[in-house]
């Protein structure tokens, strides 16, 4: 007669591993929150001025802007994570021999940069 | 030198749930966990029981949870514990027969179904031809990493995904399959495909990733589950588009 262990609910507290794990799956919720935010302000402006000042209203309310600044934070880790991961699923070859995976890492976040740019210069240039 | 060595036991003799029992062991520098297991057999407690084999981490026999992380009893020492303490564990996510001793069965029915050998062109069921398969370096370097793989099953009670569906096929043997489509010299990837793009197949992995940092020979079976992924999503393009299956 074998002894059948079970994972409990709590299994993701045993290791640190796990725990950061659960931390990358978490950034999900407050991206969530940004983009139901997101939704809501492209219906407002579909429904006319007034509503769409009001979601303006609204997004400068300061938990509202605290939870989307968490939501900036956390798309920022969840691409870290993402970004280191990225060179081993996806080895890629470039003439016959391997990118590296620190030139991997460093072009995704050039990437990000190169967006950060467009949408700067898109608001404020 | 003494240190005090926990192990959880499983009599099913005489209880049904595990207990954890205490046994003070000397060790020098290069006491491992396994000499340490042997002299508790050996010198303490004949009831005891465990696996191992080659005592050089490669055989893959002597799995076991040191202090909540998967490791090869052979491969870890007494001289790193002496802060922390030391409570052994049979592997995690494996039924436990006695003491140590898991059954391994799921692990290896899930490494038989991907077919982990060379599947010739020709007669569908494996390498017939006793000729020279000739590979060059860089071809043997697109699968070389996961062909160290020992079947110590470390990597299978690293994975949460393992522990809450035993129906997944599991890193180490999802590394196999990987590592047989990517060799030149095998023709059997349409038949590991299917079982790669089931419901527990590649998909059921969300890269915890703690599989890879517990492998003693540096498989990186999480790069490999997860470029399977790659794989199976140009296959269901390929299928799609009327190609190969």
């Amino acid at each position: 007669m074998s002894y059948r262990p079970t994972l409990t609910r709590t299994w993701w507290l045993k290791n640190t591993a796990f725990k950061v794990y659960m931390l990358r799956e978490l950034t999900v919720l407050p991206l969530l929150f940004f983009l139901l935010c997101l939704v809501k302000g492209l219906y407002s402006l579909s429904q006319g001025a007034e509503a769409w000042y009001l979601w303006l209203a609204v997004m400068q309310n300061p938990l509202v802007m605290l939870i989307n600044t968490l939501a900036l934070l956390a798309s920022l880790f969840h691409a870290w994570t993402f970004f280191q991961l990225f060179p081993r699923v996806m080895p890629l070859e470039f003439g016959g021999k391997k990118v590296s995976a620190p030139a991997l890492v460093a072009g995704q976040w050039a990437g990000v940069l190169a967006v950060f740019a467009l949408v700067a210069w898109l608001f404020w240039g | 030198m003494e240190l005090e060595v926990t192990i959880q036991r499983y009599l099913p003799e005489q209880s049904s749930e595990p207990f954890n029992q205490s046994y003070t062991v000397p060790y020098d520098t290069s006491t491992s966990v396994l000499d340490a297991l042997t002299y508790i057999k050996e010198e303490l407690d004949p009831t005891l029981s465990y696996r191992w084999s080659c005592r050089m981490a490669i055989c893959g026999s002597c799995g076991i949870m040191l202090n909540g992380k998967p490791m090869l009893g052979c491969n870890v020492f007494l001289r790193d514990y002496v802060q922390t303490g030391m409570l052994i564990e049979p592997m995690a996510h494996f039924p436990v027969e006695r003491d140590l001793i898991i059954d391994m069965e799921s692990f290896l029915t899930h490494l038989e179904a991907v077919k982990p050998y060379l599947i010739s062109k020709d007669s569908k069921e494996s390498v017939q031809s006793f000729d020279p398969h000739n590979q060059t370096p860089r071809q043997l370097d697109k699968y070389q990493q996961f062909s160290s793989c020992i079947n110590c099953g470390l990597c299978y009670s690293a994975c949460p995904q393992f522990g809450l569906n035993p129906e997944f096929i599991g890193p180490a043997a999802l590394t196999l399959a990987h590592r047989y489509n990517l060799d030149n010299r095998d023709a059997g990837q349409a038949e590991r495909m299917p079982m790669i793009n089931s419901e527990e197949g590649a998909w059921s992995c969300t890269f915890v990733g703690y599989c890879s940092e517990v492998c003693p020979k540096s498989v990186d079976p999480a790069a490999a589950v997860n470029q399977s992924k790659v794989t199976s999503a140009t296959d269901l393009i390929f299928s799609l588009l009327g190609g190969r299956s």
